[in-house]
């Protein structure tokens, strides 16, 4: 590129400065609290923390705040209990939303039609809404103040399904009937076309419900009433107490549970981008 | 916070659906389902709201001397996390597992009163009105419900706090405060002009509490409508619009909600905020060189007057041994060790003539007890009970409409009632 003559993909100069301040500034706007929040972690107890223009460098930096959390709460055991809830609800959601996606797109049955309706009318109802009958059901069912009652209710998501299930449809039809006319069978059909062409929508459905467990405050608080089985979310809040509130220590705990999501993000990030060209379908 | 109020908002209506289908089958004769008279042994519950860690070895300490007193009684203590604590009380309501005394401020005890779930405890414990302070009391009376619904708690008020370094090097005198919103808007003024905008005195909009500390009856006495649209009301906000006008107040007052003045103050930006007795400590962790230079005086008008309070289900299964742990931690004694442990103040009568609040130590803190302690005195619940989240959120929008001079004072206060009926009886 250096020095050479712009071809049909080249940017000129001026375009290029734009979309780096476009960039720039969208990074600085999402990352700017985030940075703030790891700042906030590394300050010492002398320090101020809400000064008028934000200062991002600790005067006084220490790793005191994170040990601090770690004796205030039982901060793996919490992990623990949050890693537990997020494999079940994971899995749940790769195993499931990648069913009923496959059964919604490329099986007819009678009734899919209305059963995608029902589908799409339950994402329209936000969760609070439902949070107490919710409740309610899962207590009759035993899982009260357990882990898999917060699991549960997770553990197949709706807009999980639907993402499945465009992932599905974008298989062209033709390489389908293809194998239906070479005898496959559905489960065939779903093993070896539909799961290759969709391994991109699948890590992204397991990143986005690692991420609804692994963050989800609300309803672990409402289905908990031990505090030996909280999970990380709701463990953190015994950093903000009546009275008491560091805000050093709330962002070093914010930053510890942030920690398991970019390690998931990481790892998955390879599929997460380049999944969608895996499979048999290209250009 | 928002998010989970509209979840609180929603959860209550969940919650009044199921009671109303008898799904939760709470009991609705006001007589308890035990007796209150038996003996006090057995497993009792008490919940607090987000106490631990910090006084984990205060309430163990009450809960074993409450042990030792009672052999052969057992208390659970739960200790639940800040946020999200008025859902999940709805749930646990709805679901019949609220434990046998728990805390409950006023205002999240209100759905469950309307519910009949609480047990009335001026019936259960005639004594009540004697041993704790009226104002307390009051706040666990609901208009249309006989009866008090908890045990008097911890109090606590609104001190003016003011940064005295923003005062001195901007002309005003620290020993000269304001005592009254007129002389606010004087100093704001002056505070404007020598600091060439950039520090401002005035760091919130009014809300309800200061309508009422005007004069304005908020609510009529039946409890079942807002009636703070008159011209009085209409005065106060016209003044805080001119004053705005002006440039008095820093422009993100009309968009931040509750607390955002001390925010404002926290970063220096203003100069004076409310908050309780409490805030110069929680200032010395945020921010530990602002606070040696924060100076309380009394908050304008009538103080407002913040209850915290003990509540027992109906549900219950161990009335006298609720009824026993509920009046135990909220004892004379027991609420004084409270209070020397952070700025809070009990809420017993016999605690009055205690000499630990009266007399200052000396710092900021210190004076900012007894400043708060002396108005507890005539401090009283400035906002209704049944103004909810979404009322109060409606009014402040209303509210900046008025400042902001896109409406008139009157009109917005016309519309603010209007939704807070609608949202009342709806």
């Amino acid at each position: 590129m250096a020095g050479g003559g712009r071809g049909f993909n080249g940017v000129s100069p001026v375009e290029k400065v734009v979309r780096y301040t476009l960039l720039v500034f969208v990074l600085v706007i999402t990352i700017g609290p985030f940075l703030w929040q790891l700042s906030t972690s590394l300050k010492g107890i002398g320090e101020d923390v809400y000064t008028q223009t934000p200062s991002f460098i600790p005067q006084q930096p220490t790793l005191g705040n994170y040990a601090e959390v770690t004796e205030t709460i039982p901060v793996w055991a919490y992990a623990g209990n949050s890693l537990f809830v997020a494999f079940i609800v994971v899995a749940g959601n790769a195993v499931g939303a990648t069913l009923a996606g496959f059964a919604l797109a490329k099986l007819r049955f009678r009734g899919s039609k209305p059963a995608l309706g029902l589908f799409l009318a339950t994402l329209v109802l936000p969760g609070e809404v439902t949070i107490i009958s919710q409740y309610v059901i899962v207590r009759g069912l035993g899982f009260a103040d357990s882990l898999v009652g917060v699991a549960l209710p997770g553990a197949l998501q709706m807009l999980n399904v639907l993402l499945m299930r465009t992932a599905f449809l974008s298989i062209p039809k033709d390489i389908d009937s293809a194998a239906i006319i070479d005898g496959a069978t559905v489960w065939q059909r779903l093993v070896h076309i539909g799961l290759p062409n969709v391994r991109g929508m699948l890590s992204v459905v397991v990143i986005f419900s690692f991420i609804y467990a692994w963050d989800d405050f609300l309803w672990p608080l409402i289905v908990l009433t031990d505090p030996d089985k909280y999970t990380l979310t709701v463990g953190l809040q015994y950093l903000n107490g009546t009275f008491t509130s560091n805000p050093r220590l709330i962002a070093a705990g914010t930053m510890i549970a942030f920690l398991p999501i970019v390690a998931v993000f990481a790892v998955l990030q390879r599929f997460f981008f380049k999944g969608v060209e895996a499979g048999a379908i290209k250009g | 916070m928002g998010r989970n109020w509209v979840g609180l908002a929603a959860a209550a209506v969940a919650l009044s659906t199921l009671a109303a289908c008898g799904l939760g089958g709470p009991e609705t004769s006001s007589a308890p389902a035990a007796s209150a008279s038996g003996e006090v042994k057995g497993k009792v519950s008490l919940q607090t709201w987000a106490l631990k860690p910090k006084f984990t070895d205060y309430v163990q300490g009450v809960i074993d001397s409450f042990e030792k007193k009672y052999p052969g009684v057992e208390v659970q203590w739960l200790d639940q996390p800040g946020d999200g604590y008025s859902e999940k009380v709805l749930t646990q309501a709805s679901g019949g597992s609220l434990p046998d005394v728990t805390n409950l401020p006023p205002d999240f005890a209100l759905p469950l009163v309307k519910n009949g779930l609480l047990v009335d405890v001026a019936a259960a414990d005639p004594k009540v009105a004697e041993d704790y302070v009226p104002g307390g009391v009051e706040g666990y009376r609901y208009a249309g419900f006989d009866g008090v619904y908890g045990y008097p708690w911890y109090l606590n008020t609104d001190v003016n706090y003011w940064n005295t370094e923003l005062l001195t090097k901007n002309g005003l005198d620290p020993e000269a405060l304001p005592t009254d919103l007129d002389g606010l808007i004087a100093q704001a003024k002056v505070m404007k002009e020598r600091s060439g905008g950039k520090a401002y005195l005035m760091s919130r909009k009014p809300t309800l509490i200061d309508l009422t500390n005007a004069g304005v009856q908020v609510m009529a006495p039946d409890g079942k409508s807002f009636t703070f649209n008159t011209p009085e009301a209409a005065a106060i906000l016209d003044k805080y619009r001119d004053a705005f006008k002006q440039g008095l107040m820093p422009r993100d007052v009309l968009t931040t909600k509750y607390a955002g003045n001390t925010a404002l103050f926290n970063s220096r930006t203003v100069a004076w905020t409310t908050a309780g007795g409490n805030y110069i400590t929680s200032l010395a962790t945020d921010n530990p060189s602002l606070a040696p230079k924060v100076v309380p005086s009394p908050a304008f008008g009538t103080p407002p007057l913040y209850v915290q309070g003990l509540s027992i289900p109906k549900s219950t299964k161990n009335l006298p041994a609720a009824i026993a742990l509920a009046r135990w931690v909220t004892n004379a004694e027991n609420q004084a060790a409270f209070a020397h442990l952070v700025n809070i103040f009990p809420s017993t009568k016999a605690s009055a003539s205690d000499p630990f609040f009266s007399q200052s130590d000396g710092t900021h803190s210190g004076d900012a007890k007894v400043i708060a302690f002396t108005s507890l005195a005539k401090a009283k619940i400035l906002q209704p009970v049944q103004v909810t989240q979404a009322m109060s959120d409606f009014v402040d929008q209303q509210f900046a409409l008025a400042i902001s001079g896109d409406e008139s004072s009157q009109k917005a206060l016309d519309d603010a009632v209007a939704k807070c009926d609608q949202l009342l009886n709806g």
